[in-house]
């Protein structure tokens, strides 16, 4: 080989492979736009100008009007105030067990989808074990035996019957990630296995991951709701949750069924945020779908 | 370069050295014998060609020989000493000490060797900085040397763009950079071309080819394509059911075949020479079940020379009297008595543009 010292010119035509994935979208964005607010009145519920939930404040069941925006309830307090602290406990719970569940579940399944062998027969045999086991039952008989009930405990056995699933969707997207090859690409230039964890599979799992979040916090949400329903949740004299509004509401509408707010308005901010937290967990789906179909 | 030059340049033929290697699956079904005894020997900056038919044993050989396989239910026997390194029976933690910086390893398929969320720069320079311990700025300049080096145009550019930005031979020419930045002595590239364009095929394997010779490094390449390994290697070993049934110099491969399987291959590889419309040939048959692997020859129940020994007893690799050049047949095909037909025996029908001088 002689003109080994000239450059090399590629002589292939260079195919520009723009940016495929479509734009976020308008309608995502005011979902994102609702759960933010949401999250803002959340965080932001003691020094807002809210009044407060338990103080009786005003005649009881009055309609909607400019004082109280969306009416009082059968013992006068501000509707709109035990919504606004009803979504602190509510988001409470949802974020604070799927910590939990992704604390413990997603370490877990990494490990075993990583590792394998042994481990892994061992961890998903207990896991599917549990999964198998209906966990709302296990919920329920679990809260309704463990006096008296408080945040921290529902968030507790909530967040601790959510580490199968969480587990078992770590798991997958793990084992799916670690069969790509350049995972082995990774390995034989030297990667310790720390390094291929974190550098290489937590980034391809972290879509995965994140839009599961988002599902569970959604779930987690409306089991709060069964639970106040059925009586199960935090005392809502302590703290209304947007589940115990609900209960709530049902009791007195039979009394007072012109004041259809007071189960209007929770139900469908519960509903609409739960909503909102499904299209956005499904949209970062797809958004993050590196499929080789789009090339 | 001429295979002839090359060989001469480089008699030391101890770098690679494999012997008697076996890889055995231990399946459900009993073991399974992937890589059934392969010896061979690859001297310095030597581009060995490892050809055979889907199943041969060629991915398993090439994963081998790096030390790659899976954790469980795998036994390898036998010897691969690299470069004073034994391969065989080393943990990870010695095998990460070569992999990268002495051996490193082009996959068959440029969509999936690259991480999808990870900018390209980063992917190059992250060996780099983590192996060699250069800063971060060093590393990125050295990738985006290593991008131009690899006939990326605008590599500056490149440096920040993800892996689906790329058509599949950009990504495979990104592949062979990462492969590349720890300057390695050996590169092993398993089918590096299988997923690309034909056009684009050839453009990797010349820049592989100039590549070897710019950075002096050996090279093994996996093919089931003869084209491929034509004009591109020194040596060739022809592989059928995971052993190897022929071997020798590029040259006297083609010209002096002897092993029936090894003129099946090249009868059924298409030519531009040939009149349109020729039928291609084709083996009869299919690849061996390895599971039940029969005593003598695999080939002999798909071979049309094939007599009673063959089905009894297994030939082993038998010298033809030229330097280095061996086969595994009971009737081998003899230069005299059976002449090759005129588009069967000579390089230069497999791509004649891309024959260099």
């Amino acid at each position: 080989m002689t003109n080994t010292e000239t450059p090399m010119i590629p002589n292939e035509i260079v195919v520009e492979h723009p940016e495929k994935r479509e734009p976020i979208g308008l309608f995502t964005w005011i979902c994102v736009g609702w759960l933010a607010i949401n999250l803002g009145v959340a965080l932001l519920t003691p020094f807002l100008p809210i009044a407060n939930p338990k103080e009786m404040i005003s005649m009881p069941s009055m309609g909607m009007s400019l004082d109280h925006l969306m009416g009082t309830d059968s013992l006068g307090r501000d509707l709109f105030a035990r919504v606004a602290w009803g979504s602190r406990i509510s988001l409470g719970v949802g974020l604070g067990a799927m910590a939990i569940g992704f604390g413990i579940g997603g370490p877990l399944g990494m490990l075993a989808a990583f590792r394998r062998g042994k481990l892994d027969v061992a961890l998903s045999s207990v896991m599917f074990t549990l999964l198998a086991f209906p966990s709302i039952i296990a919920i329920i008989s679990i809260l309704s035996m463990w006096w008296p009930r408080s945040l921290a405990k529902i968030i507790l056995v909530v967040g601790i019957s959510s580490v199968p699933l969480v587990y078992r969707v770590i798991r997958a997207a793990t084992l799916s990630a670690g069969s790509k090859e350049y995972i082995t690409a990774a390995r034989v230039l030297g990667a310790k296995d720390r390094r291929i964890v974190f550098r290489e599979l937590l980034p391809n799992v972290a879509p995965t991951g994140l839009s599961f979040l988002l599902f569970g916090v959604a779930t987690v949400i409306a089991l709060e709701g069964v639970l106040a329903f059925l009586g199960l949740s935090i005392d809502p004299n302590t703290a209304p949750s947007w589940g115990n509004l609900i209960n709530d509401a049902r009791q007195s509408l039979n009394d007072t069924p012109q004041n259809w707010p007071l189960i209007i308005f929770p139900s469908a901010i519960l509903c609409l945020f739960i909503l909102a937290l499904n299209f956005v967990g499904d949209r970062l789906r797809s958004y993050f779908d590196v499929t080789e179909v789009k090339l | 370069m001429s295979t002839e030059t090359n060989q001469n340049n480089n008699p030391d033929e101890d770098f690679l050295v494999v012997e008697n290697l076996t890889t055995t699956f231990n399946t459900a079904r009993g073991p399974l014998p992937a890589v059934g005894g392969v010896s061979f020997r690859l001297g310095h900056n030597e581009t060995l060609g490892v050809v055979g038919e889907s199943g041969s044993g060629k991915t398993v050989l090439s994963r081998t020989i790096m030390g790659l396989q899976p954790r469980t239910n795998v036994e390898v026997g036998g010897s691969v000493r690299f470069d004073g390194h034994e391969i065989v029976g080393a943990t990870e933690a010695e095998l990460r000490e070569i992999w990268g910086t002495k051996v490193a390893m082009i996959f068959q398929d440029p969509m999936t060797s690259l991480n999808p969320v990870t900018k390209i720069g980063k992917q190059i320079g992250e060996s780099l900085h983590v192996r060699l311990g250069m800063s971060k700025d060093e590393a990125k300049a050295r990738a985006i040397e290593l991008l131009t080096l690899v006939g990326i145009p605008s590599p500056e550019e490149r440096y920040e763009a993800y892996p689906t930005q790329l058509s599949g031979g950009m990504r495979q020419r990104v592949m062979i950079a990462i492969a590349l930045a720890c300057n390695p002595s050996l590169l092993l590239a398993d089918e590096p071309t299988t997923g690309l364009d034909v056009t684009i095929q050839a453009q990797i394997l010349n820049l592989l080819d100039e590549l070897q010779m710019k950075l002096q490094m050996s090279v093994i390449l996996v093919t089931h394509d003869l084209g491929v390994v034509a004009t591109r290697t020194d040596r060739i070993i022809v592989m059928y059911a995971g052993r190897v049934v022929e071997m020798g110099r590029t040259k006297d491969v083609f010209k002096d075949h002897r092993m029936p399987y090894t003129r099946a291959l090249l009868e059924s590889t298409p030519r531009v020479s040939n009149p349109s419309h020729t039928r291609l040939k084709t083996i009869p048959g299919r690849p061996p079940n390895l599971l039940k692997l029969a005593e003598g020859c695999a080939f002999a129940p798909r071979c049309s020379r094939a007599t009673e020994k063959c089905s009894q007893e297994r030939p082993n690799l038998e010298p033809t009297g030229t330097d280095g050049h061996y086969f595994a047949c009971w009737n081998p095909l003899d230069n005299q008595s059976a002449p090759v037909s005129s588009s069967t025996g000579s390089t230069k029908e497999f791509g004649e543009d891309n024959v260099r001088s």
